[in-house]
């Protein structure tokens, strides 16, 4: 991991009885762009406004750039630390015109910077706009151009895209990631929107109920979420109740071998793009609906025993329609998981019988 | 991108110690009349209270309650309605209407009333033009009608104001959803407008009612005997301070009573655009058949509070010249009603600020209790705070006894809420993330407050300016008993010349102050009509 | 941009200095004065309208320099009992006798010059010396002529409950010379009988208004017939109106009806300029200060031997109340009126 640029240790907020906040632990390496995934409610925000400073927290330390700006006798304000930030409603200064808004932040000859800014955007020619002349998506930018104008440390991004329509979304998103990138901006973002999160992160921290339960590359998270709830929040999952004896568990979807596995009740997790189906008559599981998007299809299949599975598959597969009979096979990895705390878990790489 | 109505959602934050230090000195300065109270009060002998626990007076209570609630549902009403006609109607003339309704805010109620009485009396002008007809007298408008129908006549405009402001601010997606989810427009009106329009409603509702609970000059005329009206009895005829200062402070509850109730109706909900400010143009309702009634109603309600007392005023004004009697030209007057009106506006915006930020950005119960103590004074009858700052400043700080500073004093104490409440509502409708975000680029809480806020409360804080200059041209109790020996305003010269009976040449200032005022209100009420905002 | 913030307070400043040159401009102007027959500051509940040229007459006959507050007489009388020691008046000019009963009793009153004391009738001045009238208002029924004969006005204004006179009186309740007359009344005719005659007008249907000036108007108009008032307002109003179709009439010598208040003076015991205050007091009640009320003023001269200018009753003729009641002793009666007339529904 390169340089850290911000890194927060144990830090606590409880609103009245509600915790917000509880155990939160966070690296980020410079250059880095981290992508915080959470539910709504996990406490996301409140992680944000703590590294900014607009919240005191009730425990913990927040570093930015080897320097300590929260801690038990620190408190930096929020304009000293050097951290950016772009809000979910972009806040953009009503009274302000474009170049008003991005110039905020800076001070003596600004307008080369402005400048730059602009074009960084894709905003030129646009300085003079208010902000309530301006699309949603040029708003967006506008707002982050503002927030880099200071060239702050670490940027924070409050779910930037969530008042965006999808295609924009999809759109400002890889711009976004192009404008960091180019400038070698730090960067924390927020989102409830794994696709957003797999996608544009260069590290994951999946958050749940005020704490980091698992970091890592996209890559890593996604295939080994580490227990049943950062798995739901990847993406479909088929979580199988299993019952393991000696290596193997019992599925509904058949035998699996779990060599290293303990014994006793646990969660099967397998993706849908891990199992395969294909026609079969005298197939145990049954199609109940079927979700075609073009580059693939979602197939929801009943088992013998009343379970349902997700399987999706590449490619247009006509023959499968409600109501046909299928087999199904697992092609991929299945883990088995348990919902404990997070010391007791337990990752075993499970592999059909 | 809609206005939206973050109910619960951001929790209580810690109030910086700044703020509440300054909102704890407002608080004592505002207080102060009251402390005058309890210290008068506490003197009391059992004869006192004797006087006072009777049923009469539960009665004065009934009656004052009643009239405060009658005028506030009733200048409610007519304050919504001009605002929506003004903003959302396409009103024959509706810019001209839009400035025009405001305007009654100018005419002082005892002047109002006065001229009510006039044209309204049994046989006043109104019987005059009837007589031909065989109309020998009218009924007698004194009393609860009359006093209800002056003081809802001379108040709506602080609904008016207020709301249609709000009006101007609502995000028209949120019609147009409640629109395409097939309501009808009344309904759409009644379900989201209304609502979202609550704040407004009850800051303008908050100063009509405390206005009507001070109120001496309207009542008095009228005859309809309030607790401000006992008061100033206890003090001009038993010369009891004691019952005086218990009936003031029953005033007082009264009064936190009403903002209690005013802080239950404006809800929890916390209501901003949580977009980035993109405003858009509300479009104008086609008014129908309708649009003749509004225009009857519209001319009525302005002919009566703006049309009759200064056409009252100008006759009586060529009767006093017909009849010799020289011109009561009051350069000198106005100008000094100007200076201390314009010198207690800003006074009471500054410290109106902190209040208002501590009730906006912080709210919960110690803003609430705050808010409360810091909005006592306007409902106390000047005479009371007067004698209050006399007996502080008489004996503790004779240097600015009878100074204009003592007079700027009351009128911050008098008239707070009307700086405040405009401030408040402009608050709400800041995000507080615009500020955060002001302060993660790097700049302090100073210089963000500087750059943001002040520009982005310029407009409302305008609003509550020019509310309470005007209020303060009309204000007389104090002033009478404060100012500097010899120090004249209009509403002093107005009042020379009524107490000694001489209309005609308390003519002159009256027209003045009305010409004066004009002036600010117009550029308030404006902005009303105008089609587009933006920052500047 | 940052333009707003700028001039609102560069306004504020502008404003504020403004402020306080005018404040210090008032202070100079007092302060900074010649000295020479000293400086007198006067409380005065009296109207400007009507009393400023007899302050503007002692000035120039005495070269004090006199600063005139003027108020509402009983609102400056409360200023006095909440100044106490620290108030800055010398006089406090009174429009009725119960303000200064007030301030009498508050104990904030010299005693005046004996001299000038006792040449005002003695009815008009408060028996231990601590203020004295300077001139009187009598009370009486003012009429349209157009609807009634003097001849059909009662002799007494008890009889003004009787039922003839249904709907057609009117009264300023809330004012202080009718409260004053009522508290006499309840001294002399007893409570009992007071409250009779004030139920018995509320069951004539009396009619309210806001001062003497609103009651004679109403009765020129024909609003009404009579209206209970003082005597010099049908004068005031003629002065601004022209001629109208009003006269007043004065009840029976002896009757409860006929009684008069007077307006006087007293000096603050916390006055820095006792000698200027003595003179202005002997001025008011001298040659120059009746002379000045039977001339300029439509109200009776206190001093015997001063005769009003215009035709109204000899005051002499007016042997009310007053011959029996002393005005000081109205003070504690005052709340006593005020409590009667809020029972029977006048306030």
């Amino acid at each position: 991991m390169p340089d850290l640029v911000l890194r927060c240790t144990g830090l606590a907020k409880r609103f009245g009885d509600v915790v917000a906040v509880d155990g939160f632990e966070l690296e980020v390496g410079d250059g880095e762009l981290l992508c915080l995934l959470g539910p709504s409610g996990c406490g996301k925000t409140t992680a944000l406004r703590l590294i900014a400073g607009l919240e005191r927290p009730d425990a913990g330390t927040v570093e930015v750039a080897g320097r300590t700006v929260t801690g038990p006798q620190t408190w930096v304000a929020p304009e000293r630390r050097r951290v950016g930030m772009v809000f979910q409603d972009w806040a953009l200064f009503p009274h302000l015109d474009v170049r008003g808004n991005v110039a905020f932040g800076l001070d003596g000859e600004t307008r080369t910077r402005v400048g730059e800014l602009l074009e960084l955007a894709r905003l030129t020619g646009l300085e003079d706009r208010m902000p309530h002349q301006l699309s949603g998506g040029q708003q967006q930018r506008v707002a982050l151009a503002r927030a880099l104008a200071p060239s702050p440390d670490v940027l924070l991004l409050d779910e930037p895209f969530s008042n965006l329509d999808a295609q924009l979304r999809a759109e400002v998103r890889s711009e976004v990631r192009r404008v960091l990138r180019s400038t070698g901006t730090t960067a924390v973002f927020v989102t409830h929107d794994q696709e957003e999160a797999l996608s544009i992160a260069d590290r994951l921290a999946v958050m749940i109920a005020g704490r980091v339960r698992r970091s890592g590359t996209p890559y890593e998270v996604y295939a080994d979420p580490a227990d049943v709830s950062v798995a739901r929040l990847l993406g479909q999952t088929n979580l199988l109740p299993a019952q393991i004896t000696r290596g193997v568990a019992m599925t509904a979807l058949g035998e699996l071998d779990v060599p290293d596995a303990p014994d006793g009740a646990a969660e099967v997790l397998v993706r849908p793009e891990s199992l395969r189906a294909t026609r079969d008559p005298i197939g145990e599981a049954r199609i109940v609906n079927v979700e075609f998007y073009g580059h693939d299809q979602l197939l929801r299949c009943v088992l013998g025993d009343g379970t349902e599975v997700d399987v999706r598959l590449m490619g247009p597969h006509p023959e499968l329609q409600v109501g046909t009979a299928v087999r199904l096979e697992l092609i991929g990895a299945a883990r088995i998981l348990r919902e404990e705390g997070a010391d007791a878990r337990l990752r075993t790489l499970a592999t059909e019988r | 991108m809609g206005a939206a109505m973050a109910g619960t959602a951001r929790p209580r934050r810690r109030v910086p110690v700044g703020l509440a230090a300054a909102a704890l000195v407002v608080c004592g300065l505002v207080g102060l009349p009251v402390v005058y109270l309890a210290f008068r009060a506490a003197g009391a002998s059992e004869g006192s209270w004797d006087l006072i626990l009777r049923s009469r007076t539960v009665w004065l209570a009934l009656r004052t309650i009643g009239l405060a609630a009658a005028v506030t549902a009733t200048a409610g009403a007519v304050g919504v309605a001009f605002a929506w006609l003004a903003v959302r109607s396409d009103l024959p003339y509706r810019k001209v209407w839009a400035v025009l309704y405001a305007l009654p805010l100018v005419v002082p109620s005892y002047v109002g009333a006065f001229v009510l009485l006039a044209a309204l009396g049994p046989r006043g002008l109104v019987q005059g033009w009837l007589e031909p007809l065989g109309v020998e007298r009218l009924p007698d408008i004194g009393g609860f009608p009359g006093a209800y129908l002056a003081l809802s006549l001379f108040t709506y405009p602080y609904v008016y104001l207020v709301s249609a402001a709000a009006i101007r601010g609502l995000d028209p997606s949120l019609e147009e959803t409640a629109r395409t989810l097939g309501r009808p427009r009344w309904d759409v009106f009644r379900r989201v407008t209304l609502p979202l329009l609550r704040p407004a409603i009850a800051a303008g509702g908050l100063l009509v009612a405390l206005y009507t609970l001070h109120d001496f000059g309207a009542v008095s005329l009228m005859r309809f005997p309030t607790f401000t009206q006992a008061i100033y009895l206890q003090y001009r005829a038993a010369f009891d301070r004691t019952p005086a200062a218990i009936l003031s402070l029953m005033l007082v509850a009264i009064a936190l009573a009403v903002v209690a109730a005013e802080q239950r109706f404006r809800g929890r909900a916390r209501y901003y655009r949580t977009g980035a400010g993109a405003i858009r143009d509300l479009p104008a309702v086609p008014l129908g058949r309708w649009r003749w009634g509004a225009l009857v109603l519209s001319a009525a309600v302005v002919g009566l509070a703006l049309a009759l007392p200064v056409g009252v005023l100008l006759h009586l004004l060529v009767r006093g010249l017909d009849a010799g009697i020289p011109l009561n030209l009051t350069v000198g007057a106005a100008g000094n009603s100007v200076l201390v009106s314009a010198v207690g506006a800003v006074a009471a915006m500054l410290l109106a600020l902190p209040i208002a930020s501590l009730v906006a950005r912080y709210p919960g119960r110690r803003a609430n209790g705050v808010e409360r103590v810091a909005y006592a004074g306007y409902a106390l009858p000047g005479l009371v705070v007067a004698l209050a700052f006399v007996f502080f400043a008489a004996r503790y700080a004779p240097a600015v006894y009878q100074s204009l500073p003592l007079v700027i004093a009351a009128y911050v104490v008098l008239f707070l809420p009307q700086a405040a409440e405009p401030l408040k509502s402009g608050l709400q409708q800041l995000s507080p993330r615009v500020e955060e975000a002001g302060r993660t680029l790097g700049r302090g809480p100073g210089a963000v407050f500087r750059r943001v806020v002040l520009p982005l409360l310029a407009r409302p804080a305008a609003a509550g300016m020019a509310l309470v200059f005007l209020t303060a041209m009309k204000e007389l109790p104090a002033t009478l008993l404060l100012r500097p020996t010899g120090f004249e305003t209009l509403a002093t010269r107005i009042w020379t010349s009524a107490s000694a009976g001489l209309y005609s040449r308390a003519a002159v200032p009256a027209l003045l102050i009305v010409l004066v005022s004009v002036i600010p209100l117009s550029a308030l009420a404006r902005r009303v009509g105008v089609e587009e905002i933006r920052g500047d | 941009m940052a333009r707003v913030p700028r001039t609102g307070v560069l306004l504020g400043v502008v404003t504020v200095l403004a402020l306080v040159a005018a404040s210090c401009g008032d202070d100079g102007g007092a302060a900074g004065a010649p000295d020479e027959g000293g400086s007198l500051t006067v409380y005065s509940g009296r109207e400007e309208e009507f009393v400023a040229s007899l302050f503007e007459q002692f000035e120039a006959d005495t070269g004090t320099e006199v600063d005139v507050r003027y108020g509402d007489s009983a609102e400056l009388a409360a200023t006095l009992v909440e100044e106490g020691d620290a108030s800055p008046a010398d006089v406090f000019f009174s429009q009725d006798a119960g303000s200064l009963g007030a301030v009498a009793e508050a104990g904030l009153f010299a005693e005046i010059d004996p001299e000038t004391l006792n040449r005002v009738e003695e009815r008009f001045r408060s028996p231990e010396g601590l203020w004295v009238g300077t001139s009187g208002r009598g009370r009486v029924a003012v009429y349209n002529t157009e609807v009634l004969d003097a001849s059909e006005l009662p002799a007494s204004i008890l009889d003004l409950a009787d039922p003839r006179w249904d709907g057609k009186i009117g009264l300023p309740p809330t004012n202080s010379s009718f409260q004053t007359h009522v508290a006499a009344m309840m001294l002399t005719i007893g409570d009992g009988p007071t409250r009779d005659w004030l139920e018995g007008l509320m069951a004539n249907g009396v009619r309210f208004y806001e001062d003497n000036g609103a009651t004679t108007r109403a009765v020129a108009s024909g609003e009404i017939e009579v209206g209970l008032v003082n005597h010099y307002y049908k004068f005031e109003v003629e002065a601004e109106d022209g001629s109208l179709p009003i006269s007043n009439h004065y009840f029976e010598s002896g009757d409860p009806g006929s009684f008069v208040n007077t307006a006087g003076v007293g000096i603050l015991a916390s006055s820095e300029h006792d000698d200027a205050a003595q003179s202005f007091v002997d001025y008011a009640t001298g040659e120059e200060g009746q002379t000045w009320v039977a001339t300029e003023t439509w109200e009776y001269p206190v001093v015997p031997g001063y005769e009003p200018s215009v035709d109204i009753l000899a005051i002499s003729r007016f042997v009310g109340p007053e011959s029996q009641v002393d005005l000081f002793d109205l003070g504690p009666v005052l709340p006593e009126a005020l409590q009667l007339l809020a029972e029977v529904g006048m306030v």
